[in-house]
């Protein structure tokens, strides 16, 4: 077999571009994680915080749509490869800068939501996980209860085609155009359909804001202060860190971070749609920020290697390495099941053999008392 | 002349506004009507899956709610507890909270009412009940509830016409993704229908046609994350066309068909207002059915029309077929489409109705399509 040619199949730039789809928003939201609990909050709330970050940029969306503004750029976009429009890049900018916008006022949102927790675990020294706790079954209470109001339903849709007003298509580039309605023209190559074709520019985004929030968090003043406080806040203390204020910061960041991987999930999974469910993925943050013993580079290999895991479980039918129509996961005829419980159980199986060796926050979960000594 | 035709074009236009003014949209009537004394007259219990489906709750909810707004009685829906995981009691809550809330007929969407439905027609024999998608339903003792209506459909025979239809289109690489797990006799019968019509233009045209069958990520009719991707793998792989039958399924599917830029067959109601990657729907009268027999119950003729006993719908009764008004196809026309009805309503053509679960699929020998089932 020639490893090149499997290297740039389809399969392989479908893989990609499918696992970073579930890759990245486990990744950011586990950042999130990290950034409370390196203050000293432990934050269970992320699957809270997630589901109510998917209903603000959702419901953001919602109302730039009743506009008509993203059918109507998109409809004209969607012209552009039979040729009968020129290609309108200020239109495809216009409508990244509203996905950029809507992660925005998610982040603003999500970082006031995380404030409860802040506040009950901060001032009120309750007990984090149980604060935690509670705002997981607010969100999707509440966000139930909104979605109702204005969609008289349990899930607040869109449109039919929602998702792909955010997404990248080759032919915005010339390539890869319909000629009849099973016959297209020349693609891109491998490294287009997998970086360029129907991927969400919002991921990149999301990628380069985890590099940020990383650097940020290992490199500068603030980032160690923030750590000192999860570790020994009586010693920040002692030398002028106002630790309450660190932990305030640590949380808002946290749910800023947690609400954008919310929104993410749910515009490029859920075909932006908002139901008070993300499917349990802020637990599963949580596993991968444990399970890369909270230190970015690790998470980010943590989720990846979850999401490419789930990709292949819900695509592995269809993965053709050697484009010669025998499907090799399902030639395996291994049951489907196994395929599912497959990310599931590496994860279980990993976080077993490295958990012993993985360190958490000293003062995680412990409340700042500057009595204590 | 330019300016003659922009004239004449707005014309038409405008004549089309007047000729169209009396048939009310349902989407424009309200979901939520205030009554003066708090009772409601008509009400509809709906099936799993979101009111506003697009589909089979939504397509049932519009006639219940057409019917009443052009007779000016108080409507409204429930929607039993816990949602997908809605058990007998919380479906017969709903019912219960219905009946005592006024209602005279009830129409209860969905093969799983069928238990809940038998205890509130037995509790109150003076409402009417109306079981979409049902059987006659008897008490215990074996006497037929004649306060309850069955209503089913061919839909083997809607099915079979969306995989003729789009074959003929030139589509040869097919997909079908199908909701309640394959254990819905509904989408069972819509399945086994649309490979029995792909196999029949395939055959017609010399052709070998492949159609991958699934019911993965569909037991409760939503849209997911893991199906979007299963059918984004299908349509990477080859596949040119998915029959998206669950409800909100469709969703997921047609996601992944905007991205790939591919397409989608719809389910219940004509879904090309949804998105433009929908050639055709495999369509069955619920609302028209809804209409009916809520009609029957205040026009007197319930007794030995409806009443206790089972209707089923298909080509004959006009209750099942692809929409005309929005016919996006190609190469297979309307008057093709109207020659195969014919065929289907003199008996000439017959589709078998067989309730195929699961991988049964798998065992039928069709002579010009593959089936790879997922």
């Amino acid at each position: 077999m020639d490893i090149l040619a499997i290297l740039q199949s389809d399969s392989m730039a479908f893989l990609i571009r499918q696992t970073l789809l579930f890759a990245v928003p486990l990744m950011i939201v586990a950042l999130a994680g990290v950034f409370s609990e390196r203050s000293g909050v432990i934050n269970l709330a992320l699957e809270g915080i997630m589901i109510f970050g998917a209903f603000v940029g959702v419901l953001f969306v919602n109302a730039v749509e009743n506009a008509g503004w993203f059918t109507t750029a998109y409809e004209t976009l969607k012209q552009v490869p039979s040729g009968k429009a020129a290609m309108d890049f200020g239109l495809l900018v216009q409508t990244q800068g509203f996905a950029l916008l809507a992660m925005l006022m998610t982040a603003v949102a999500c970082c006031l939501f995380s404030m409860l927790l802040a506040f009950a675990a901060i001032h009120l020294r309750a007990d984090q996980t149980i604060a935690g706790t509670a705002l997981n079954m607010l969100a999707p209470a509440l966000v139930l209860f909104f979605v109702r109001m204005i969609a008289n339903q349990n899930t607040l849709n869109i449109g039919g085609e929602a998702s792909s007003w955010f997404m990248l298509k080759e032919s915005y580039f010339g390539f890869g155009i319909k000629l009849t309605r099973t016959t297209k023209t020349a693609s891109m190559g491998f490294l287009g359909k997998a970086f360029i074709d129907q991927v969400y520019p919002m991921t990149y985004v999301c990628i380069l804001l985890f590099i940020v929030m990383a650097i940020f968090m290992y490199k500068t003043r603030f980032g160690l202060r923030l750590r000192a406080c999860g570790e020994n806040p009586q010693a920040a203390d002692s030398l002028g860190i106002n630790v309450f204020k660190m932990r305030y910061a640590g949380v808002g960041i946290s749910g800023a971070l947690a609400g954008i991987g919310g929104f993410l999930y749910a515009t490029t999974t859920m075909n932006c749609s908002s139901n008070g469910d993300v499917a349990g993925f802020g637990f599963l943050a949580l596993a991968v920020m444990i399970f890369g013993n909270w230190k970015p580079l690790n998470i980010a290999l943590a989720s990846l290697l979850f999401g490419l895991l789930k990709c292949v479980s819900a695509s592995y039918s269809t993965l053709d390495f050697n484009a010669d129509r025998i499907y090799e996961f399902k030639e395996l005829g291994i049951s489907k099941h196994v395929y599912n419980l497959m990310p599931y159980i590496i994860t279980l199986l990993v976080l077993g053999f490295t958990s012993k060796r993985s360190r958490a926050p000293k003062a995680e979960g412990i409340p700042y008392d500057k009595s204590v000594r | 002349m330019k300016k003659f035709l922009a004239m004449l074009l707005a014309m038409v236009m405008m004549l089309g506004c007047v000729a169209f003014a009396d048939a009310v949209n349902p989407d424009d009537i309200p979901d939520t009507v205030t009554s003066a004394d708090g009772k409601y007259e008509i009400a509809f219990v709906t099936d799993v899956g979101q009111l506003k489906d697009k589909s089979f709750n939504q397509g049932t909810w519009n006639g219940v709610k057409s019917y009443a707004a052009a007779n000016n009685l108080t409507y409204k829906y429930y929607q039993p507890a816990n949602g997908n995981e809605a058990t007998d009691d919380d479906r017969y809550d709903a019912m219960k909270a219905a009946a005592e809330g006024g209602a005279k007929v009830v129409v209860a969407a969905g093969f799983m009412q069928g238990t809940a439905l038998t205890k509130a027609a037995i509790e109150f024999p003076a409402v009417n009940f109306v079981f979409i998608d049902g059987w006659p339903l008897s008490d215990a003792e074996g006497n037929v509830l004649t306060n309850v209506a069955a209503i089913s459909f061919q839909e083997e025979q809607a099915g079979y016409l969306a995989g003729y239809a789009v074959v003929r289109d030139g589509f040869t690489k097919l997909g079908f993704s199908g909701g309640g797990g394959g254990t819905n006799a509904a989408c069972d019968r819509y399945g086994y229908g649309f490979a029995q019509g792909a196999n029949a233009a395939a055959a017609e045209m010399g052709v070998q046609v492949e159609l991958r069958y699934s019911w993965q990520y569909g037991a409760s009719f939503s849209a997911s994350s893991e199906l979007q991707t299963m059918v984004a793998g299908w349509y990477q792989s080859g596949t040119e066309i998915v029959f998206a039958c669950g409800g909100s399924m469709f969703q997921s599917i047609v996601a992944a068909a905007a991205a790939a830029d591919k397409y989608v067959v719809g389910v219940d109601v004509d879904q090309s207002y949804e998105s433009e990657t929908v050639v055709t729907s495999a369509l069955k009268g619920i609302a028209e059915a809804a209409q009916l027999s809520i009609a029957s119950n205040y026009d007197g003729t319930w007794a030995e029309t409806y009443g206790g006993k089972l209707t089923v719908l298909g080509a004959n009764q006009n209750a099942v077929g692809l929409p005309t008004d929005t016919w996006s196809m190609e190469i297979f026309t309307v008057a093709e489409y109207e020659k195969l009805m014919a065929s289907m309503k003199d008996g000439s053509l017959v589709v078998s109705a067989e309730d195929l679960q699961a991988d049964a699929i798998t065992k039928v020998d069709f002579s010009n399509l593959t089936v790879i089932y997922e």
